[in-house]
């Protein structure tokens, strides 16, 4: 009992609720609000050739590092070729042994595979996502281990190759009756999703263009194609050594924050003046580093706030690799860390330098700074120490913690019953132009914990009947209803779904995108009513849930 | 600029325990419940210490092992004062990863002490662990070297030791003391200034 309409009926209009501007919507936004829908489109339209040569747009960071104007244009290029992090000798020289090993494993017998890919390691998972070079070398593989499954990234590697050479063609997918095979080939690298999921194919593309996108981000593009054109034989794995974990959690989060479906970025809930201090208290202190690009302050997968050299904005998908990169590395938790970090939507060529750590002991916010200026961390290790004095100081940090521990006395730690209407269960909703996001039910820090310690044995397909839908069960079913707003050829602007399990209303104008989940059954425009309010308490509480400002150095 | 007088760093291959090491002399605890993971980059920790009587503080740089970072690490140990090598005994990889460190301190940095340290005495005290790398082949690298040393960071044994001789070391070097004496009094300059450029807004 679906209904879809493409044009929103007039009967159904709430247009009254948004009277001047949708809730969330401001001016100057700190992140760049393109949609990975489109950048997907662009994706499918490519052709062969263009694919092929996944040549890199012209460097941000010299770009940055040019008009800093301090350094002269050899130290610029001294600096370029010393941060690459593999030198050309030993990317050869190295891989010789590592690929004596693969050879080995091939002499296994044709049984002995099979029966490997039989292995309860293997079998009834909902989503394998293999990772291959473009000569069939083994990178990653979601479950078990990759030196065994040899055999099948040939097989992949053949009917990518197969389709490429006889037929001029894209290999996209293949579909059985409870099976999706997604296939995505990016510069030297082949990317595959197995999926029994409801995610359609889009969804399946964007999870293995951020799966390849990390990659990037901790080789840089540059590299990650001059190894293979040095070596197409290259065993990445050699690289790569602890960055699995980083894929891993990647996958996870994918599918459990809805942040990664919309291509948006939740924010932490904080009082307006709290969020002001914060981002006061990093202005004032950074405004005379001259390098410094972003000053990012974050808290369990959530933005605190944003600062930015000018003109340079954040993609989302390159803050949700931070907030990987945050959420999976314990070693931020004990001491200052000085690394390189490749954004890839910022700058895939080369590495901004960050300064990593934690606020202090009592508080969970994350701050990093991003630079392009490599032996800059004296200089912000100190200024991460008056900005982490100022927010104690100014309180702060009380007010992190608070919303971090969803205190019971904040209107967004349960906003359902704040709002006060039982018949919504749970909703979602993105402010477009801000590329921001908030649900009714944010993702606890101790759940995602628990995703972590389950993740190694978990992933299996299970037929429980679940007596009380969590909020990762109400993203899921909203998958669909993403896929259809978004379909490139018909897409839907509004969608109400009633049954007797519960009734789901999808609803996306030219500012913002609402999922709600009511109880089932209900009456359209009874509904179209609740959604009304709904959007009204966004918009009061917009100033809280949303970053409104864009602040700069 | 950098408010520590001495600059260690540590390196040495993946999962030989650099980052336990740091962590037990820093914080003085070891966690085995943790997983291993491999760490970001580099991390930075400051501790004070005293030696003769003086007090100085002193900079750890606890770089990455794994592969990926190699290049990078170059720009943590120039400059340092002193630098830990450190392998595991069961692990004869581990061992040539530290042959090759030797070398590139020795052409890049020569005035570095250098101390080796033969990580997770525990699992080899306890027989968990099979020592693969030959005693005497360690003794001879040793001799030209500031120290060699068998530590534990899981029990602590010999860890203080370690930095302790280093920093003694250190003191003990002329040529170091006179580098720290003029760090320090160039500070104490650039404070003074600041503080006289900041007038307006403490006493007011």
């Amino acid at each position: 009992m679906a209904s879809t309409s493409k044009n929103i009926p007039s009967t159904a209009n709430p247009e009254n609720v948004t009277d001047d501007i949708e809730p969330g919507a401001c001016t100057d936004s700190i992140l760049n609000p393109t949609d990975s829908f489109e950048e997907f489109a662009s994706e499918m339209s490519s052709s062969l050739e263009e694919r092929n040569t996944l040549a890199a747009k012209s460097s941000t960071i010299s770009e940055i590092q040019s008009e800093i104007g301090e350094s002269s244009k050899e130290t610029l290029r001294e600096t370029k070729s010393s941060d690459n992090l593999q030198s050309k000798d030993d990317s050869i020289s190295g891989s010789a042994s590592s690929s004596n090993l693969t050879e080995q494993n091939g002499e296994d017998t044709e049984c002995e595979r099979d029966e490997y890919l039989r292995s309860p390691e293997l079998v009834n998972k909902e989503k394998h996502v293999f990772i291959l070079s473009s000569a069939g070398k083994p990178i990653y593989s979601r479950y078990g281990n990759e030196d065994k499954l040899a055999g099948l990234c040939g097989v992949i590697q053949a009917l990518v190759s197969v389709v490429e050479e006889q037929n001029q063609d894209i290999l996209r997918s293949i579909s059985t009756k409870d099976c999706k095979a997604i296939f995505l080939v990016k510069g030297p690298l082949i990317l595959v999703a197995v999926s029994k999921s409801n995610e359609s194919e889009t969804q399946l593309v964007l999870q293995l263009t951020y799966a390849f996108n990390q990659i990037v981000s901790v080789l840089t593009l540059t590299q990650l194609n001059r190894i293979f054109e040095q070596r197409r034989n290259y065993d990445l794995r050699r690289l790569l050594s602890g960055a699995e974990r980083l894929i891993d959690h990647l996958l996870i989060f994918m599918e459990k924050d809805p942040a990664f479906l919309l291509g948006a970025v939740r924010c932490l809930p904080l009082p307006e003046k709290a969020r002001e201090n914060i981002t006061n208290a990093i202005t004032s202190t950074c405004s005379k580093i001259r390098d410094l690009v972003f000053a990012i302050l974050i808290a369990g997968n959530q933005l605190i706030t944003l600062v930015r050299m000018k003109k340079y904005t954040l993609h989302p998908s390159d803050i949700h690799l931070l907030f990987n990169l945050v959420r999976s590395s314990e070693s931020f938790k004990t001491a200052e860390s000085w690394t390189p970090i490749c954004l890839p939507k910022f700058d895939a060529t080369g590495f901004l330098h960050g300064h990593v750590s934690y606020i202090s002991e009592d508080c969970q916010a994350c701050l990093l700074l991003l630079t392009v200026q490599r032996d800059a961390f004296f200089p912000l290790s100190q200024a991460k120490h008056t900005i982490a004095e100022k927010l104690r100081r100014s309180n702060c940090l009380v007010a992190i913690n608070d919303a971090l521990n969803r205190n019971k006395e904040l209107p967004t730690t349960n906003p359902l019953k704040h709002i006060g209407i039982p018949e919504i269960r749970h909703f979602m909703y993105k402010c477009k132009s801000t590329a921001q996001l908030f649900t009714s039910d944010p993702i606890s820090l101790d759940r995602l914990q628990d995703y972590r310690l389950r993740h190694k044995e978990g992933g299996d397909i299970t037929e429980k009947k679940i007596e009380k839908l969590s909020d990762i069960d109400y993203v899921r079913n909203y998958r669909k209803f993403c896929s259809q707003i978004h379909c490139s050829s018909t897409p839907a602007k509004l969608i109400f779904r009633s049954n007797s399990e519960n009734t789901v209303l999808a609803w996306v104008t030219n500012g913002f995108e609402l999922y709600v989940t009511f109880d089932a059954l209900m009456e359209k425009d009874h509904a179209i009513r609740a959604v009304d309010r709904l959007l009204h308490w966004i918009k009061k509480e917009e100033e809280r849930i949303f970053i409104m400002h864009a602040p700069t150095f | 600029m950098s408010r520590c007088d001495f600059k260690i760093v540590l390196l040495g291959s993946e999962h030989v325990g650099k980052t336990s090491l740091v962590l037990r002399f820093v914080n003085c605890r070891f966690n085995s419940g943790t997983p291993y993971q491999n760490t970001i980059g580099a991390a930075f920790c400051a501790k004070r210490m005293q030696s003769n009587g003086k007090d100085f503080n002193v900079g750890i740089w606890d770089t990455a092992g794994s592969e990926r970072y190699e290049a990078m690490t170059r720009m943590y140990y120039r400059g340092a004062h002193a630098a830990i090598i450190c392998y595991e005994a069961s692990s004869q990889a581990s061992w040539t990863r530290l042959r090759h460190w030797l070398q590139e301190l020795r052409t890049v940095e020569e005035d570095c002490k250098v101390y080796l340290c033969c990580t997770k005495k525990d699992l080899l005290d306890s027989g968990a662990a099979q020592r693969e790398v030959d005693e005497e082949i360690v003794a001879t690298y040793s001799q030209g070297l500031r120290g060699h040393f068998l530590t534990s960071s899981k029990t602590g044994e010999n860890v203080d030791e370690l930095f302790q001789k280093i920093v003694d070391d250190c003191v003990a070097d002329m040529r170091v003391m006179k580098g720290v004496e003029e760090a320090r009094v160039q500070l104490q300059k650039e404070d003074a200034a600041y503080r006289a450029k900041h007038k307006d807004y403490c006493f007011c």
